[in-house]
């Protein structure tokens, strides 16, 4: 399996130009610190990575207790406890779950949108249908204003993230235009590295190539979309928007970082690989981070109404399931925190990663801001409020760390704005469906 | 953003306490004044992209090449039970995923170059026997006669790929480019504006011929459909009528008919299934594609040779397998005066068609057990076309735990005790105890564990309501049904066009429906009927102005 799948990225390379394969694969060095250690002190960028995990948490076992400065984690954020002054917990924010949809339908879709969902075909619990959310989310909101720095606008990846539909989908471009996340590491893999190793002459022609016809497919997109109306037009002129941006990189410099040296060789989809998928999703992030590959990412850890079968931890009933037991039922309550406390390990071993990447005298870590979500409160209740946010890692500076802050029922809307400000946004006073009320007292 | 969707594509139960919630069934379907006349109205329809399997099947009749590229693209949308990708736009990972196939298919492309040419360059010289290609591949790839500006563009594709390489360098870019043209990727409809009723167009020949070959093979058109088209013969009903027939006399309908069934009973992707190894170690990769395989030979077996009807999908007896595992399974053998290819029998008292075959039953279940809550609702919801919705917050919906002191269907019936699940429940658990013969992989059991199995069950909220034991007798209900006749022909609908129907197409469904039942019932008249119908031969162009309309599940 894993030969099988390394083949499969050499003929990649072999199919971008006929380049030999077997190019020596260098050991992965990120590419800022070296040009800061060659002498050109270059401000680190600001970078946001945004994460979601689903079902709700434990309210309980969550939230931390004591003052703003001086607080001690709950046990499902324990195993953050290394960072902790570097995080930030947020209690008492609500998402508006109004109009269309039921709860996790709802609150995936505004979760980093603000907005409520459109009418459509997925139906709910209620009984009522409806359709993706209404409104651009806050990463790609951000990655229109810096994205253009960097290779990629933004990068989406997933862990198991199913099919595609809207308990699937948190990362919008617009009203109905969800972003798909990446499930697939090697895929993700080729992706973002593949063609870093066919080096410069090869480059070259490819982009002469490629710019050739992706001229073709933009004149095709750009007549076509004149031509539809409503619905259609927004397809066209979504895929005209994306291959532009391919276009772009196209003409952009050719990256100069060095490739990593990932195996893989698992089932993506298979429900046991799910630990596996996550951590190798985290490392490639990382790299695509500290490669300055893209600034604006996401990591979706399955989806709304999640049924993952936690075998790891010994459990066998499906996520979602477990997550709508009563509060006396023990068994819920253990594997619910045993759930979300697996869910900020990982949370963890992302930090842990981004700590590892030297950038002038601190960390790739130091300059992020990493944010973390859900689409619920609690499984059981399906609640709005107060769904747990965590925000951690160094924000270049821009946020005061090792805080606990408490809202009271606070639209989370304010808190989006403030990622705005955050990625340097300033002119941002409102997002998705609230009115302007700016961000989030006391955050920034 | 004002919202130009209408959806009615789902009946929902919106309430499950009383029986009149059944009749919303007819309540939103005003009739329309065509009932005896051609329906006129035809819900919009939106630009649809290609789903993964009919890219790898275009990619394959367009230049020969086998090997899956769409296996990596992100997943497919569904309307109803099938994939369609009509709701959303794509991103930049999308068309990235796009470009990425696209030059791996050309590179292999022009690694069989020779078989690819209609011409020499050496005798015609590479541009014009580029020129040539281009004159050739583009249309079949468009699926309509190529505009002269069109294949300008293309040479000029060309042109850059020979002057940084060679003559298939030039050929390889452009495929590449034709292969990520929305030309290429959507099916694209204008129909013929001039002769349209308002913003209701007739499709073009080439339309048809395109909407055809995708409903009934999943593929683009063959030689002889393009050949139609361009003779303009696919106007006229006749003219589509012996396309049809054809169509469904050739081996690729038989892959059509097969993905509609699958997907409709849910069986489509069995091979995802998981069970759990300690209970079922029988189920191996290899018996779920045999189940699978099954399902796809029994659906053609009935529908295409035998030229079958609904009741003949949901009463047959006969087992379209040589697997010897899956026979097993069935606890019969496969006698050796029988010859291969011809169906075995199974116990009448045991199985009834589609309904109790192993993939179904399988699929429709937990890793460890049966579930009849899957299993009614499945039947609810994909037979009946009545969608439940799911479970209220605050309630426990994880299945009981296996306990050997009582059956599954105790357990079940334990946890149906609460008031507030059982107003849905008696809809579901109704039909679903009847499946308790059939264990987690279709197997048929007499004994759940020490217990008897008891598959008596009830229907309500049809129009062929009452008890029943055991499922050969509920598919006879069924097959009987005129809810299940609509559905289908629902279903049907949904497959062919792709998108869900409307308000607008209220007037075609019923009129299929009520043709299906008075009919010879036969599912390939049924197809015929589509593929002439109005819906089916017209576009509707979304319009350009915001014009909401109510969806019909919120009249009530």
């Amino acid at each position: 399996m894993i030969d099988d799948r390394s083949d499969r990225r050499f003929s990649r390379r072999r199919i971008l130009l006929g380049v030999a394969a077997g190019s020596v694969l260098g050991p992965f060095v990120p590419l800022l610190d070296r040009e800061a250690r060659g002498g050109s002190p270059l401000p680190f960028p600001t970078r946001i990575i945004l994460l979601f995990s689903p079902n709700g948490t434990l309210h309980e076992r969550w939230v931390p207790t004591g003052t703003i400065d001086d607080f001690t984690l709950g046990p499902i954020l324990a195993p953050l406890e290394a960072y902790k002054a570097q995080l930030v917990v947020i209690d008492g924010l609500r998402v508006i779950h109004d109009g269309l949809g039921d709860p996790h339908q709802r609150g995936m879709g505004a979760l980093w949108t603000g907005t409520g969902l459109r009418s459509g075909p997925f139906v709910g619990f209620n009984g009522g249908s409806a359709g993706y959310a209404s409104g651009i989310s806050v990463d790609q909101s951000i990655a229109n204003t810096v994205g253009g720095e960097s290779r990629y606008r933004s990068l989406e990846l997933g862990v198991h993230t199913g099919g595609a539909n809207v308990w699937t989908r948190m990362c919008y471009a617009g009203p109905d235009q969800p972003l798909a996340p990446a499930d697939d590491p090697q895929a993700t893999f080729e992706r973002l590295f593949a063609e870093l190793g066919i080096g410069m002459a090869g480059f070259a022609r490819l982009k002469a190539e490629r710019r050739s016809v992706l001229d073709f497919v933009t004149d095709d997109l750009a007549v076509l979309a004149r031509q539809h109306g409503a619905n259609d037009r927004i397809k066209l002129e979504a895929h005209l928007t994306a291959i532009r941006a391919m276009e772009q990189r196209n003409e952009t410099a050719t990256p100069r970082c060095d490739i990593p040296t990932l195996e893989f060789g698992l089932d993506p989809d298979a429900n046991d690989s799910f630990p596996e998928v996550s951590r190798r999703q985290i490392d490639q992030l990382v790299m695509a981070l500290a490669c300055d590959l893209t600034r604006v990412a996401s990591l979706q850890w399955s989806s709304a109404s999640s049924i993952v079968r936690f075998t790891w931890l010994r459990q066998d009933v499906a996520h979602h399931d477990l997550s709508h037991l009563g509060d006396d039922d023990p068994a819920m309550v253990d594997q619910m925190t045993a759930i979300n406390r697996w869910y900020a390990e990982e949370v963890k071993y992302l930090l842990d990663r981004l700590a590892a990447v030297p950038e002038g005298n601190g960390t790739l870590l130091d300059h992020t801001l990493v944010v973390w979500g859900n689409e619920l409160s609690r499984g059981n209740s399906h609640g709005n409020h107060p769904v747990p946010f965590v925000l951690a890692g160094g924000a270049n500076g821009r946020i005061a760390m090792g805080r606990y802050l408490r809202y009271d029922s606070i639209e989370h809307n304010r808190l989006l704005v403030s990622l705005c400000h955050y990625m340097g946004l300033d002119e941002q006073e409102a997002f998705g469906n609230d009115p302007s009320r700016g961000g989030l007292d006391g955050l920034l | 953003m004002a919202n130009l969707r209408m959806w009615i594509a789902v009946l929902v139960l919106a309430s499950c306490s009383n029986n009149e919630s059944m009749d919303i069934d007819t309540a939103g379907s005003e009739p329309m004044g065509f009932a005896d006349d051609e329906c006129r109205q035809v819900g919009v329809t939106e630009l649809r992209r290609l789903t993964a399997r009919q890219y790898d099947n275009t990619v394959r009749d367009l230049l020969g090449l086998t090997s899956s590229k769409a296996a990596s693209f992100s997943a497919d949308e569904h309307v109803g039970p099938f994939r369609s990708n009509v709701i959303s736009a794509i991103g930049e990972l999308q068309a990235e995923q796009y470009m990425n196939a696209a030059e791996t298919i050309a590179f292999e492309a022009v690694g069989q170059l020779e078989a690819l040419l209609p011409c020499d360059p050496a005798d015609v010289g590479d541009r014009p026997c580029a020129q040539q290609l281009i004159a050739e591949l583009g249309p079949k790839a468009y699926r309509r006669a190529l505009r002269e500006q069109e294949a300008e563009r293309l040479l000029a594709v060309y042109d850059v790929g020979d002057a940084e390489d060679d003559f298939a360098n030039g050929i390889r870019l452009v495929i590449a480019a034709l292969l990520q043209s929305p030309h290429f990727l959507y099916l694209v409809e204008f129909g013929r504006k001039d002769e349209g009723n308002g913003a209701i167009a007739p499709l073009t020949d080439h339309e048809v011929a395109t909407r055809l070959s995708y409903f009934l093979w999943d593929t683009m058109p063959d030689t002889t459909l393009f050949a139609a088209a361009n003779a303009g013969e696919l106007t006229t009903n006749d003219g589509i009528s012996v396309q049809v027939d054809r169509m469904l006399a050739d081996p690729r309908a038989r892959t059509g008919i097969a993905s509609f069934h699958l997907q409709w009973f849910g069986v489509d992707e069995l091979e995802t299934v998981e069970k759990d190894p300690r209970v079922y170690p029988e189920f191996t990769p290899a018996l779920a594609v045999a189940m699978k395989a099954e399902t796809a030979a029994f659906a053609n077996g009935v529908v295409l040779d035998a030229h079958g009807t609904i009741a003949t999908l949901l009463t047959s007896e006969l087992a379209f397998t040589e697997d010897s595992q899956l026979l097993t399974l069935y606890g019969v053998t496969h006698s050796m005066d029988q010859g291969l290819g011809i169906p075995v029998p199974l116990p009448l008292d045991q199985r009834a068609g589609l309904l109790t075959q192993a993939s179904v039953m399988a699929r429709h279940a937990h890793a460890e057990q049966s579930s009849p809550v899957h299993r009614g609702k499945f039947v609810r919801e994909n037979l009946l076309c009545q969608i439940l919705p799911s479970p209220p917050p605050d309630v426990d919906n994880t299945p009981p735990n296996p306990d050997p002191s009582a059956s599954t269907r105790e357990r079940f019936e334990q946890h149906r005790a609460d008031p507030a699940c059982a107003a849905c429940h008696d809809l579901i658990d109704g039909l679903g105890f009847g499946f308790e013969h059939y264990d987690a992989i279709g197997r048929w059991r007499d004994l759940d564990g020490i217990h008897m199995v008891d598959a008596s069950g009830w229907i309500v909220g049809t129009d062929v309501d009452g008890e029943f034991d055991g499922i050969p007798e509920l598919a006879a209900r069924l097959a009987e049904s005129t809810i299940v006749a609509e559905c289908t022909t629902r279903q049907w609908f949904r497959f062919a066009l792709g998108r869900g129907e409307t308000l607008d197409d209220t007037c075609t469904i019923d009129s299929l429906a009520r043709e299906l039942t008075e009919g010879d019932g036969s599912i390939e008249g049924l197809i015929h009927r589509i593929a002439v119908s109005q819906a089916f031969r017209s576009h509707r162009a979304a319009p350009i102005e915001p014009q909401p309309q109510q969806p019909r599940g919120d009249e009530r």
